[in-house]
């Protein structure tokens, strides 16, 4: 297998040097969206750490931290001696990503990150002035096994649930029907959008523990942001495509 | 919530009316009597899952319980049926014999993707309409809750478990959507001099004939506001506290 071709268009875009602010993160992010939206293939071989750290114009010491948290991700494999190197690994379905993606204009995202902002605002906010205990505990338990899960196919479906699960915990059929209907249709882009970091796990648990406090205000403010924040990164990407 | 006798006390109503003491009471053994109605049904079909189930079970075996889930739905009840527990089934670990009213009422079995690889809503058991039976409760009234797992309709869910030979092979159960439920019980709830509403046993609101407490909202107990329950079910009716008679 040939080091990758980094060229054109999007390809580009994503290997073009992070800001003079970025640090690991910001490379996991651009690397696990490269990889989850499938602009770098399955099993391609990543350019020379000296090479990508220069692209990226990054220091080769906080390129190997980003290729270890990604590697720790299931994203990358790397592999010793002749003819080793860094693979991408793609988590399943991550080739339709961009694809969806594209489907949407930039205004049409932002119109449909407004909406959603809005539904799981209003979930949050009512959830929190009405869960009882048990109601949380549903909540925690997807937490959990997020946590404790490295599948990317079965992350996303339990980021679905978690949010579904805060929209019930409203009582609302209604929020909790368009909740379902907007996970459908943006939900596994908004999960690809979450970059690699993994602030995403902490966003979930203070909106957990918003809900749980009953602080009614600020559990809307975390899930309206937490959408948003997603929705702009994806926009973002959007504005790369042609 | 404490739970006291109603006693001696007369009660006024709304409109000055005086009503027969013990009204609050009789409403709630009357609210009592529709919830175990559905229960009753659910016996039927606790009873007739042990006739049929034999030495390795298969879904095709369930099949033979819809000549008794059929009839029962309509009226309160908009769903009903078996859930096994995980792993009784000898063709598939999960297993729900479900079925719901369909668009023009004729009965739709609901068949949900309940492979762990892809989907996240396949394991059942933490719910507490089956975690209930299971930990041994004889009625479980679950939510009322947004049940997205079946409905996506604001739901109750009534369980029973279901015992074979001492060991716990499933769950017996029903939904009642809140809004028939809510009509079936205004009339006695009205009946109740001044504001009334019944609570499951964690003090959700069931149903209401005040806007103050609606369906939904939590009941944490308020001065002068008092909770019978609905005969032995996990479901109370809070009304007023009589004054004392001078």
């Amino acid at each position: 297998m040939s080091t990758a071709d980094i060229s054109g268009g999007a390809r580009l875009a994503a290997f073009a040097p992070v800001d003079s602010t970025a640090r690991v993160d910001a490379v996991v992010r651009r690397l696990t969206d490269a990889i989850v939206l499938g602009l770098v293939a399955d099993g391609e071989q990543l350019p020379s750490e000296a090479e990508l750290a220069a692209q990226l114009g990054v220091s080769t010491v906080t390129l190997r931290e980003a290729l270890m948290a990604l590697r720790q991700q299931g994203m990358v494999e790397t592999r010793r001696g002749r003819g080793g190197g860094s693979f991408v690994r793609a988590p399943r379905e991550a080739p339709q990503a961009l694809d969806r993606l594209c489907a949407f204009t930039a205004e049409e995202l932002r119109d449909l990150g407004d909406h959603y902002a809005a539904i799981a605002g209003a979930a949050a906010r009512l959830a929190a002035q009405r869960a009882l205990p048990e109601d949380i505990a549903p909540l925690r338990r997807t937490l959990q096994e997020m946590a404790a899960s490295r599948d990317q196919a079965q992350l996303r479906r339990l980021h679905g649930r978690f949010h579904i699960e805060v929209a019930a915990a409203s009582q609302s059929a209604r929020l909790t029907q368009e909740e379902i209907r907007l996970q459908a249709d943006i939900g596994p882009l908004l999960w690809s959008a979450r970059g690699g970091d993994d602030g995403t796990s902490a966003r979930h648990h203070a909106i957990a523990e918003a809900i749980h406090r009953g602080d009614d205000d600020h559990a809307r403010l975390l899930a309206e942001r937490h959408v948003l924040d997603a929705m702009e990164h994806l926009i973002e990407l959007r504005l790369r495509e042609p | 919530m404490s739970v006291e006798c109603l006693g001696r006390m007369d009660q006024v109503s709304e409109h000055g009316a005086l009503l027969a003491p013990g009204d609050a009471a009789e409403v709630a053994v009357a609210v009592g009597g529709i919830v175990e109605g559905v229960f009753e049904g659910l016996h039927q079909v606790r009873d007739a899952v042990v006739g049929l189930l034999g030495g390795a079970p298969v879904r095709g075996d369930l099949a033979a319980l819809r000549p008794l889930l059929f009839p029962r739905l309509g009226g309160l009840i908009s769903g009903i049926g078996f859930i096994a527990a995980p792993g009784l089934l000898t063709d598939a670990p999960w297993y729900l014999e479900w079925w719901q009213e369909g668009a023009s009422g004729e009965p739709v079995q609901l068949l949900r993707d309940m492979d762990p690889s892809s989907s996240a809503f396949y394991d059942y058991t933490h719910w507490d309409w089956f975690a209930g039976p299971r930990s041994g409760a004889e009625h479980t009234l679950t939510g009322p809750y947004v049940d997205f797992l079946c409905s996506t309709e604001y739901s109750l869910t009534l369980s029973v478990p279901v015992l074979k030979g001492g060991e716990f092979v499933g769950v017996a159960a029903a939904d009642v959507f809140v809004r028939r439920f809510e009509i079936a019980v205004s009339p006695l709830l009205r009946r109740v001099g001044g504001p009334a509403f019944l609570v499951n046993a964690h003090g959700r609101v069931v149903a209401s004939t005040t806007a103050r407490w609606l369906a939904g909202s939590v009941f944490r107990g308020a001065p002068g506001l008092l909770a019978r329950p609905c005969r032995t079910l996990p479901l109370s009716l809070v009304a007023a506290q009589l004054p004392h008679a001078p």
